[in-house]
């Protein structure tokens, strides 16, 4: 919930940027065992972006945030906060949020990386809220970028996760709004680690000894793991739970949502979730077919591109929702 | 309103010897379970048990594994529900990071009752040949865990401070695994050439504390509109101790600091609240007390936090 502070917050601007390589179905059938036919029932998807070799996230990050200042009109001298949310980080260590400020030729500000993996995008847009809301900040920079192409096996092994992620970036200008019935309503965030061993990436890690082998290397232990099925049940619950929860806040139904934008994680998962909630298809953006799952960046992508269709307008009643790896869930109410 | 500190526990891995020092080595386990008795010792002193708990925030840059975070482990180890639970990376400025994050959520009524984590186990990541004992020596593991809540009183957070400079990020940096590389951001190449571990620029790193440090003392400060002599006690967290020990000395300051890469080797994200978390057991600062917190570190990220007890 986040109904204090002194003003809301509100997105100020939105803009995305994929790799120009497109992989489709058909090519990834010709590494591995799986058809075109059998990745299309599944999850939707009909092709994802690739990115080339010694581009990172912080790279793709830049260019949408680029945009994404200029279509604000806010100068990235005013930006007083940046927030990278990610899961395929540029380094090791440090930050992705540090690599963009060198990208962009940004330094004084703080920046500093969310990762909180399909969830991420929300969780830093909850942060950024609260920043807006009490003054600290007038001006955040929230982006949202993945490279998922260099971290899958594209191999029969790893078809079960490989054939569903892409590569891509969107970045949002998050400013006040005097006007508080204007903005973001309200963000709810969840997690229940009990689950985290259903879709992770295990290596390197802390708790091994050490962190990183040869071992984890040749037997695939850097590469992550899903189980489908227990992620299917999980996420066509907390899915719709979290969107009431996020409607009850505000006393408002699903009657009064204008566009529901889930993360893009599969779209069995998001015709389920709607027809849970009873909302009309067209309210339900989906844009899995050409991009797949791009994890934390996959909301911002699919708001570009509602925007930019006219799905979203003045006064909308806009939900966000997502959830993945953790497990983590969130939703966000948004007055457009 | 402000963001108050109602508890604060620390725990420190064993002492052992490592690349030619000793230092707290964690024998097993990852960040989430350096972090845990430090949470219920934290907890029992605010009175609270774990469902009174809002929000976690965990900072960490060696989490238990590469995803989901060490937030999620944690929050199930310590049974906090369905609570969110966010990962932060700040490098080694981690809780001054979280603070502010923190702080922000409790001041615009979001969270009520956060913890905040700060844990690393740093040691299995490190290199042990006689090639990367230099930088091996400088690290230890610890963790510590803050619990914070709203406050109408004078005690609690009087102002937090970060900063990022993102322009020489690799200069205090660990390469690999970088999904930047294709077509696997991780090869048996890789491993061979050692770019897995952590590198600095020694002078580089010592140079940016040295500039950056007494300037975000002195803004944390003027933001509390709190005078140097208004502080009882200050940390002062750099991966090099000599680093901490000039700045205080500079500032005049030295009677009254903590400098926990000296005591502890560097606890990154954990070394501020580490360092807190032991004087307040020793009986070095008590109740009522200013304190004044500051850490520069990879990214390079930096920040200082005035806050009384």
């Amino acid at each position: 919930m986040s109904q204090g502070g002194i003003r809301n917050s509100r997105i100020l601007s939105v803009a995305r940027h994929v790799p120009d390589l497109v992989v489709t179905n058909n090519d990834l059938a010709g590494r591995m065992e799986t058809t075109d036919e059998w990745i299309q029932q599944r999850t939707g998807i009909k092709q994802r972006h690739f990115s080339g070799d010694d581009v990172g996230a912080a790279d793709l990050g830049a260019v949408a945030a680029t945009e994404a200042l200029k279509r604000a009109g806010v100068r990235a001298e005013q930006i007083g906060l940046v927030i990278f949310c990610t899961l395929s980080p540029d380094y090791d260590m440090p930050s992705s949020a540090c690599v963009l400020q060198a990208r962009m030729g940004l330094s004084g500000m703080p920046a500093f990386d969310v990762r909180n993996q399909c969830s991420g995008f929300i969780y830093g847009l909850a942060t950024a809220d609260a920043y807006i809301k009490n003054g600290t900040c007038d001006y955040v920079l929230l982006v949202g970028g993945e490279i998922h192409s260099t971290g899958i096996e594209l191999t029969t092994r790893g078809r079960e996760v490989g054939v569903i992620f892409g590569d891509g970036a969107g970045a949002l200008v998050i400013g006040p709004s005097d006007d508080r019935t204007r903005g973001i309503l309200s963000t709810h965030l969840h997690a229940d680690g009990k689950f985290a061993e259903m879709l992770w990436l295990e290596s390197p890690g802390s708790r091994e000894r050490p962190r990183l082998t040869e071992e984890m290397i040749t037997n695939a232990r850097i590469f992550p793991k899903m189980k489908g099925r227990e992620v299917f049940r999980h996420a066509v619950t907390r899915f719709p739970e979290v969107i009431r929860e996020a409607l009850d806040t505000n006393g408002l139904t699903v009657a009064d949502i204008d566009l529901l934008i889930p993360h893009q994680a599969n779209q069995r998962i998001s015709q389920m979730v709607a027809m849970g909630l009873e909302l009309p298809e067209e309210k339900l953006f989906t844009n899995i077919e050409r991009y797949g799952n791009t994890t934390a960046a996959s909301i911002p992508i699919a708001l570009s591109e509602a925007l930019e269709a006219g799905r979203v307008r003045d006064g909308s009643l806009l939900c966000l929702a997502a959830f993945g790896a953790g497990f983590t869930w969130a939703s966000a109410l948004i007055r457009w | 309103m402000r963001t108050a500190l109602q508890g604060l526990s620390h725990n420190l891995a064993p002492l052992a010897d490592i690349a030619g020092v000793r230092r707290p080595i964690a024998p097993t386990g990852g960040a989430s379970d350096m972090a845990l008795p430090a949470a219920r010792s934290a907890l029992t002193q605010a009175g609270l048990t774990a469902d009174a708990v809002d929000f976690i925030i965990f900072a960490t840059m060696t989490p238990d594994v590469t995803f989901p975070g060490a937030a999620c482990f944690f929050q199930h180890k310590l049974e906090c529900g369905t609570i969110g639970a966010l990962d932060v990376r700040g490098q080694c400025a981690g809780f001054l990071f979280g603070l502010s994050v923190a702080d922000q959520f409790i001041r615009a009524g979001t969270y009520r009752r956060v913890l905040l984590v700060a844990a690393e186990v740093i040691s299995p990541g490190l290199d042990y040949s006689e090639g990367g004992a230099r930088v091996a020596r400088l690290f230890g593991d610890g963790g510590a865990v803050a619990v914070l809540g709203p406050t109408s009183g004078d005690a609690g957070v009087r102002s937090v401070v970060i900063h990022s400079d993102g322009r020489q990020y690799d200069r205090f940096w660990c390469e690999y695994p970088s999904s930047r590389q294709h077509p696997v951001r991780m090869t048996l190449e890789n491993f061979a050439q050692r770019v897995h571990f952590p590198t600095l620029d020694f002078d580089v790193v010592r140079d940016f504390g040295l500039a950056t440090l007494p300037a975000v003392i002195d803004e944390a400060l003027g933001k509390a509109g709190v005078a140097r002599d208004g502080i009882d006690h200050f940390v002062i967290a750099h991966v090099f101790p000599e680093v901490a020990d000039r700045v205080a000395e500079q500032m005049g300051i030295a009677s009254r600091f903590s400098n926990p890469s000296r005591e502890f080797g560097h606890l990154a994200a954990a070394s501020v609240p580490v360092s807190l978390s032991t004087s307040i057991a020793a009986g070095k600062v008590g109740p009522g007390a200013k304190v004044c917190l500051a850490a520069c570190g990879a990214g390079f990220a930096w920040g200082a936090a005035v806050v009384q007890l």
